[in-house]
């Protein structure tokens, strides 16, 4: 009951029509920054955090939130439509979404994928208001050595989830770790790697370098892939095609398709480090194991679509877990979300919910407002995104390059932090070229400073001794756990990529 | 290239170590770890494995490096980029993104004179109607003082 009214009071805050229209805004900018093939949602979020500095928190956080879950609708469109994914989630999303409409079921195809999208993205939110106040409760025990713990928990099972890089993966954490301690230290005073600069002493603005690492890195990337050089003449005309609503059969056929995946990719996001991309791999590969059709997977099955469709949606609600009751994020976009809170003076955690009980259940019930709105976007709006599919990526490009350099600007009025931009977009280009993990590094330099600070307490609290990590039965449950995923999650990553490869080879 | 980034990643690691080794304490006069416990860890480690993965490098050295892309267009992105930046803080915020832009449309997008020309003119105006007027966001001034 305690919760039915909580959420009701988070509705009639998330419903007055301005907060209504920024949530519409961060629906449809979501859309195109998923549409946009080489951004996701981390690029998106950090490119248009500036734009939220001078809104009230809570329509603020309602939009960057509908941005987050927005890109996974929009990426689809793109893997329909071009064979191309919007971003890494919806890959899975090609392997039959792409044959359907090649099929001439491109128009069934996209509105069975906004349906799944929805289920997941709806079931998500319903399982966030059912567990968020509980993981609230278990976590209110926590102390600094638990929170230690937990931000190791997650750089570690996003490292273990890259896989053969994972060298270059715990290096990129590491200097995110390294980025982190730049300023002046808190318990002492004393300046660290600020070289004199006044401007350091602050410590290295999370901004600068996000935007610099997912914007301008990653478009740069795009360029070096000659993106810029390829047409969209591939691009499949469903406004062609006699019938453009889905069947009374594929909505059947698929029902239990959108069931059991919108609980695997809930399941999947909570966990930090595993995110959507495994998600949506993962309930690809699973509906093949328990379909029928077997033999279909790969040359238009529906189920195909929707089961990736509806666990990368339901997984980026359930990242919003460890997120909203930790303090902890699991990925970079939430990384970055995290960024946001900490920007309006709020600190996500076990006493989130309530003391920000307006903006916790405000976002809460946006959430559920949100993927309304993205299901109508989505069918209705299909045709002004296939003409943003079609603006070719030469003029995105430089546009892109403006938005990200004047974003960064506007944040602190500083050509500092621009500068900063551009040198994080070349590292972040090199990075990416050479199989480091731009997102570790930015959910290490989120991550660092707290880890830092538990620990120090930690030590404090034990008098420099570690056994306090095996002394406490939390601390000890966070060990254990950690273990179970770094002992599950290659083995996830494994059957996900098992997929992939299957289905690029056509077994 | 992979191995030359992979030096200079090594040579700030071992920068960053040598600062927290030679100016940073480890422990406070308290007697609590100090501002140079954690990145003494940190420094370390960066040390450890980017020699590691430097030694791998090393050893892979042998096999054709997979460098099919398009390093022109990129080299030419980001030198536009960072003259841009300059511009930026030289000439004010409109007159910089004319300029970044005109030049980065006639490289990248050559042969549509009238197509680069509108754009050049339509997505600054946009984008400083929504930054200037709409969002109120603080937009970079000029250094130098502009007739326009």
């Amino acid at each position: 009951m305690d919760i039915f009214s909580d959420l009701m009071m988070g509705l009639s805050i998330a419903i007055t029509p301005v907060n209504m229209l920024y949530l519409l805004a961060g629906a449809m900018v979501g859309m195109v920054v998923g549409v946009i093939p080489g951004f996701g949602p981390s690029a998106g979020l950090a490119i248009l955090l500036p734009i939220t500095f001078g809104m009230d928190p809570v329509p603020a956080i309602m939009m960057l939130a509908a941005i987050y879950y927005g890109a996974m609708y929009g990426g689809t469109i793109t893997s329909i439509l071009l064979n191309t994914p919007g971003e890494s989630a919806t890959v899975a999303s090609t392997f039959d979404g792409f044959p359907l409409a090649k099929n001439g079921r491109a128009g069934p195809a996209l509105v069975m994928q906004a349906v799944a999208s929805f289920v997941g993205g709806t079931v998500g939110v319903v399982l966030i208001t059912i567990l968020a106040p509980m993981f609230a409760q278990v976590s209110r025990s926590f102390g600094p050595p638990e929170y230690f713990l937990l931000a190791i928990m997650g750089l570690l099972t996003l490292i273990v989830m890259i896989g053969e890089h994972w060298k270059l993966g715990l290096i990129s954490a590491l200097i995110g770790l390294a980025l982190g301690t730049v300023g002046v230290d808190l318990e002492t005073g004393q300046g660290r790697y600020t070289f004199g600069s006044a401007e350091l002493i602050g410590g290295i603005y999370f901004i600068p370098i996000a935007i610099g690492l997912f914007g301008v890195g990653e478009l740069f990337y795009a360029f070096y892939q000659s993106m810029h050089k390829t047409g969209t003449g591939g691009i499949v005309n469903y406004d062609k095609e006699e019938r453009f609503w889905p069947t009374r059969l594929d909505f059947i056929s698929t029902r239990m398709t959108m069931v059991r995946h919108s609980i695997l990719g809930f399941v999947v996001g909570v966990i930090p480090g595993a995110g959507a991309t495994i998600a949506s791999l993962m309930a690809y590969s699973t509906e093949r194991s328990l379909s029928k059709n077997k033999e279909n997977f790969g040359k238009g099955e529906m189920a195909g679509l929707v089961a990736p469709e509806t666990a990368n949606n339901a997984a980026s609600s359930g990242a919003m877990i460890p997120l909203l009751t930790l303090g902890i994020p699991g990925s970079a976009s939430t990384a970055v979300l995290l960024a946001a809170f900490l920007m309006w003076g709020l600190r996500p955690g076990p006493l989130f919910m309530e003391q920000n009980p307006e903006l916790a259940w405000g976002l809460i019930a946006s959430m559920y407002l949100g993927n309304v709105m993205l299901l109508a976007i989505n069918i209705f709006a299909i045709p002004l995104f296939v003409q943003l599919i079609k603006v070719p990526y030469r003029i995105l490009g430089p546009t892109i390059v403006v938005i990200c350099t004047l974003g960064t600007f506007s944040v602190n009025a500083s050509f500092i932090e621009t500068y900063i931009m551009f040198g994080a977009g070349i590292i972040g280009f090199f990075m990416r070229l050479y199989g480091f993990s731009p997102a570790a590094l930015v959910l290490a330099l989120v991550l660092g400073p707290l880890a830092e600070e538990a620990l120090r307490q930690t030590m404090t609290i034990s008098r420099g001794s570690f056994i306090i990590f095996v002394e406490r039965p939390a601390s000890l449950w966070i060990i254990g756990v950690t273990i179970l995923l770094l002992a599950i999650l290659p083995l996830m990553n494994h059957f996900g990529k098992r997929a992939s490869e299957a289905e690029k080879s056509g077994t | 290239m992979r191995i030359a980034f992979l030096f200079f990643v090594l040579a700030a690691s071992v920068y960053y170590t040598y600062v927290a080794f030679a100016d940073l304490s480890f422990l406070t006069r308290t007697g609590r770890l100090g501002p140079g416990f954690f990145p003494r860890l940190v420094g370390g480690s960066m040390v450890a494995f980017t020699i590691w993965a430097l030694a791998d490098a090393l050893r892979e050295r042998r096999e054709p490096e997979n460098d099919a892309g398009t390093w022109g267009d990129v080299l030419a992105l980001m030198a536009l980029g960072l003259g841009y930046t300059v511009l930026l803080r030289l000439i004010g915020g409109f007159p910089a993104t004319v300029i970044y832009l005109g030049l980065s449309l006639l490289i990248i997008n050559p042969g549509r004179h009238l197509q680069n020309a509108i754009l050049t003119v339509a997505i600054p105006t946009v984008i400083f109607l929504l930054f200037d007027r709409l969002l109120n966001a603080s937009m970079p001034p000029a250094l130098l003082n502009l007739p326009f």
